[in-house]
């Protein structure tokens, strides 16, 4: 689920498709690797689809994405004092470059429990 | 059989899905209560209604319930719910999965296991909650939280307009699970509500049953926040 951009833990949580065994796991891991980065002072950044957390695909999918925003948005809460670093990427417009460096920024800045939206589709909907 | 149809509830036996019934069935329901609690036989006999003691974690739960269900569901309301709270640094990895497999997958699991039982109208209610915007201890049920109103938004979509699909967060409401809160920690959580209260199930009940009805005809895949302003308060 996860790769490595300089010293930012990033995950990329894939789709669960309609598998509904698939979804505990997936917010697990993702709460276990997060939380270890995070404890070694590494940020963390969550890729998702940006129209996963409006619901525009797959219900499970869409409960992934949403899932994640709801656990960095907690991280990010618990770990203010301790500079803690950890947000969410919503993939949009843009392709792979603008993820790029949207994590790079992540990696240095001290940015934290944010949801950060690539491209303006869903301009105009519903703050996730 | 009612001319309004059946509406289920989960999470029954215990006040606040006992009060959502109460209202539901004044707006004519036949009524069918689930509870992983056998007291949940006691709260639909007072109630003149069934009840289905399930574990909606498993397959053999979800199946009870759609025994029992019928063909004719008017509204579906998910709202069991379990915590286990601790801080991230804390949290043992079994506590995480077990609040997202019962607060999130389980109320996945029935919502679609029962979509060929939905009437044309027929209205699902998601019991999601303001923690799902974050909340100190609680990674794993701010996930189980938030991760139902994305599913709600989907579903809202794919299955538009014969169902509707919305979610209701509350913060704070009276419940035993408060209740047993030490009382300076509930003072403290109390003070960052605008409304100067804690809620009470009837605050909430009244918003799932609006959006159960047809007066909420137009609105799907939407998030009512139930909170006394605590969604907005610093």
């Amino acid at each position: 689920m996860g790769a490595e951009a300089g010293d930012i833990l990033v995950l990329r949580p894939g789709s669960v498709g309609d598998d509904l065994d698939a979804v505990t796991p997936a917010l697990t891991e993702a709460f276990a690797r997060a939380r270890e980065a995070l404890a070694a002072g590494r940020p963390v950044a969550v890729l998702v689809d940006a129209g996963d957390l409006l619901g525009q695909g797959s219900p499970l999918d869409a409960a992934l994405a949403t899932g994640l925003l709801g656990m960095v948005r907690t991280l990010g809460i618990e770990g203010a004092k301790s500079g803690w670093r950890v947000n969410v990427v919503a993939r949009g417009e843009g392709g792979e470059e603008a993820v790029e460096e949207t994590v790079a920024m992540l990696a240095r800045s001290p940015l934290s429990g944010q949801l950060l939206t690539l491209g303006g589709a869903n301009l105009g909907k519903v703050v996730p | 059989m009612t001319a309004a149809g059946t509406a289920i509830v989960t999470g029954a036996a215990g006040g606040l899905g006992g009060r959502i019934g109460e209202r539901l069935a004044a707006a004519g329901h036949e009524l069918l209560l689930v509870d992983l609690d056998p007291a949940v036989e006691e709260v639909a006999a007072a109630a003149g209604a069934r009840a289905v003691v399930a574990d909606l974690t498993q397959a053999a739960g979800v199946e009870a319930v759609l025994a029992a269900a019928g063909d004719d569901v008017a509204v579906l309301v998910n709202n069991a719910g379990i915590t286990r709270d601790a801080r991230a640094t804390k949290m043992n990895e079994a506590d995480f999965a077990t609040v997202v497999e019962v607060n999130l997958v389980a109320a996945m699991r029935l919502t679609l296991a029962l979509e060929p039982r939905y009437r044309d109208g027929a209205a699902v209610v998601n019991m999601s909650s303001r923690a799902s915007l974050g909340n100190f201890g609680q990674a794993n049920y701010s996930a189980s939280k938030s991760g139902l109103v994305g599913f709600g938004r989907a579903l809202a979509q794919r299955w538009a307009p014969r169902v509707r699909v919305n979610a209701v967060a509350p913060s704070l409401v009276d419940t035993p699970m408060t209740q047993a809160m030490p009382p300076d920690v509930l003072a403290k959580m109390v003070a960052r509500i605008p409304a100067g209260r804690i809620g009470t199930p009837d605050d909430v009940a009244g918003i799932v049953a609006f959006l159960a009805s047809p007066e909420a005809g137009y609105v799907t895949g939407q998030v009512l926040f139930a909170c006394g302003g605590r969604s907005v308060a610093p």
